[in-house]
C-alpha cells in the first residue's frame, strides 16, 4: 500500500495543499477570515491566544503557531500580527520559514488598519495559492504518514470498538515506520501506570505521570477534583465501574504498541512511533496539539457522534454506535459496529480502517470537510488569564 | 437472537454486555474464534459487565488485560460486576 501526497521542501508530505492565514494573535482575526473568504483555497487558523499570558503559556503558543504552519498539509503560510502581541512575531515568521515553505507576513499596525491589511494579505495569499495549485501528488510510502486520534463524545461503545480499531491502526502504521500520536491528559488518568510500563525510556514515562499530577494539581488549585468530573455519574449509569476502567478504553487506541516519547502539547515528534501529547481532551485545543505534531490527519472516535472537525488536519470520524450510525449518518465515515455485532474482528475493522485513512491521505474528503464543518480551532493555556 | 458480551483478551475476568441481560439468560461471548456460553446470575444492563472467571474479595478485575478495580466481595461466574461489589484502587501519586 501507498499514498498520493504532496512532497514538502523539509520532506514532510502533505495530505492536502492548504495555504494558511496565521493569525500571531487573536485580535486580527477578521483579517484572517476576510483574506480566507476572498482567496480559494486558503484556511483561517483562528484562535483567541497570544497575549497577556505567562511566560510558559507565551511560549506554549508561539510554539504551537510555528508547529501548525510547518504542518505538511500546509503548502505556504500569510502570518498576519497586529503588532502589540505579546508573542514574538518574527520568531513565529522565522520559526515556520526554517521548513522550507513559502511564507509572507503582513502586520496591521504596520500597514494602517484592517482593509489595508486584507488587501496586502489577500494579494500575497493569491500569489501563494497559484504557487501551490502547480503542486502534484506523487506516490509515497507508508512511513511517511502520521495520525493523531482522539475520542469525543464517547460510549460504551468506544472502548468496546473504535478505540481498539484505532489501536490496529496504531499497530499497523508504527510496523510500516509510521508516527502515531496520542493524547488527552484528562482520559489517561488512572492509566497513566500502564502507559508508564510501555515507555521504552522510563524517564519519558515519568513525564507522562507529571502530565496526569500537572493536571490534577491544577484542579485541586480551583478547589476541584477532576477525577471527579472524570468520571460521571452518567459513565457509571452507562456501565463504567472505575476510573481506570475508562482510562483502559481511551489507552485503547494505542494498544499495547511501544511509547517512544512524551511531547509537550504543540510539539513535534523526533522519531516514528508511538508517542504521548499534553493534550487536553477538549476538542478544539486537542486537534490543534495533534495538528502541531505534523500529523496528516486524525482518527476521532466517538459514540454519540461529535461532529466537529480542524482547519489544518481531515478528521477521519469512526463509530461503534449502530444507532448513532445511523442517526450521524452525514458525520460518521467509517462504521465500526461491526465489532459489537461479531461480524468484524478487530484485526478486519482496523485494516478497513488504516486503508480508509490512506485513501484520505491521498485526498479522498472527511464528512467534516465536506459539510465545511472543520472551521474552528483553539490553542491550549493553562493560564491564568490576565 | 444471541445475547453477547464482549471480552477484550483472554486474560479478563469480566466482559461487557452489548444488550440488556435478563437473569436466567445466556451470554455469549467470542474470544479468539471461540464462543463460550455464561448464565447471567442478574438483571445486566447494555453496557453494564458480567463476571466470566470467579473472583475473590480482593482480587482484580482484568479487562484490556490491566487491573481496572479490586472486589470488595466474592464475584461468581454470571454475576453482574459493578460499583456494588467493586472498589476503584487508582490514587494519583
Amino acid at each position: 500500500m501507498e499514498f498520493l501526497g504532496y512532497t514538502r521542501p523539509d520532506g514532510q508530505v502533505g495530505a492536502r495543499n492548504i495555504v494558511a492565514i496565521i493569525p500571531t494573535v487573536g485580535c486580527v482575526n477578521a483579517v484572517a477570515l476576510n483574506i480566507e473568504k476572498l482567496i480559494k483555497g486558503t484556511r483561517a487558523f483562528t484562535h483567541h491566544q497570544g497575549c497577556l499570558h505567562p511566560p510558559q503559556d507565551t511560549e506554549t503558543v508561539t510554539r504551537t503557531l510555528i508547529n501548525l504552519g510547518k504542518n505538511p498539509n500546509v503548502a505556504a503560510v500569510l502570518v498576519v500580527g497586529l503588532g502589540c502581541e505579546m508573542v514574538d512575531f518574527d520568531r513565529i515568521v522565522e520559526g515556520i520559514k526554517e521548513s522550507g515553505k513559502p511564507v509572507q507576513a503582513v502586520k496591521v499596525h504596520d500597514l494602517g488598519g484592517m482593509l489595508e491589511t486584507i488587501n496586502k494579505g489577500a494579494q500575497l495569499a493569491a500569489d501563494m495559492v497559484l504557487e501551490a495549485s502547480k503542486l502534484r501528488r506523487t506516490k509515497q510510502g507508508l512511513d511517511k504518514l502520521r495520525f493523531c486520534t482522539k475520542c469525543g463524545s464517547s460510549d460504551t461503545t468506544s472502548g468496546l470498538s473504535s478505540n481498539l480499531v484505532v489501536g490496529e491502526v496504531c499497530r499497523l502504521m508504527t510496523e510500516n515506520g509510521g508516527t502515531f500520536v496520542q493524547g488527552e491528559v484528562c482520559d489517561i488518568m488512572g492509566g497513566e501506570y500502564a502507559l508508564k510500563n510501555l515507555c521504552v525510556d522510563p524517564a519519558e514515562g515519568d513525564k507522562i505521570i507529571n502530565f496526569v499530577k500537572d493536571l490534577y494539581d491544577r484542579g485541586t488549585a480551583v478547589g476541584a477534583d477532576v477525577r471527579g468530573s472524570q468520571m460521571t455519574s452518567g459513565n457509571v449509569a452507562g456501565g463504567l465501574t472505575t476510573l481506570i476502567e475508562k482510562a483502559m478504553g481511551a489507552n485503547a487506541k494505542g494498544q499495547k504498541v511501544p511509547i517512544q516519547s512524551a511531547l509537550e502539547y504543540g510539539s513535534r515528534p523526533m522519531c516514528a512511533g508511538r508517542h504521548i501529547m499534553a493534550t487536553p481532551g477538549h476538542g478544539f485545543e486537542n486537534l490543534t496539539g495533534g495538528a502541531a505534531s505534523g500529523a496528516q490527519l486524525i482518527l476521532f472516535t466517538t459514540g454519540r457522534g461529535a461532529p466537529n472537525g480542524h482547519p489544518c488536519i481531515p478528521t477521519v470520524k469512526l463509530c461503534g454506535n449502530s444507532k448513532t450510525n445511523v442517526t450521524m449518518q452525514s458525520h460518521i465515515d467509517v462504521d465500526v459496529a461491526s465489532v459489537i455485532e461479531e461480524t468484524e474482528t478487530v484485526e478486519q475493522a482496523g485494516k478497513r480502517l488504516y486503508e480508509f485513512a490512506v485513501a484520505v491521505a491521498s485526498g479522498t474528503l472527511t464528512k467534516a470537510e465536506i459539510l465545511n464543518f472543520d472551521g474552528h480551532m483553539e490553542i491550549l493555556i493553562k493560564g491564568p488569564v490576565m | 437472537m444471541k445475547k453477547y458480551a464482549k471480552q477484550i483478551v483472554e486474560k479478563d475476568n469480566v466482559a461487557t454486555c452489548v444488550a440488556d441481560i435478563n437473569a436466567g439468560d445466556e451470554v455469549y461471548v467470542k474470544i479468539d474464534g471461540q464462543e463460550r456460553a455464561y448464565k447471567a446470575n442478574a438483571v445486566i444492563p447494555f453496557g453494564h459487565k458480567i463476571a466470566v472467571k470467579a473472583i475473590k474479595t480482593g482480587e482484580f478485575l482484568y479487562k484490556y488485560g490491566e487491573a481496572i478495580g479490586k472486589a470488595t466481595q466474592d464475584i461468581a461466574i454470571g454475576d453482574w460486576v459493578h460499583t456494588h461489589n467493586v472498589v476503584d484502587h487508582y490514587e494519583v501519586v
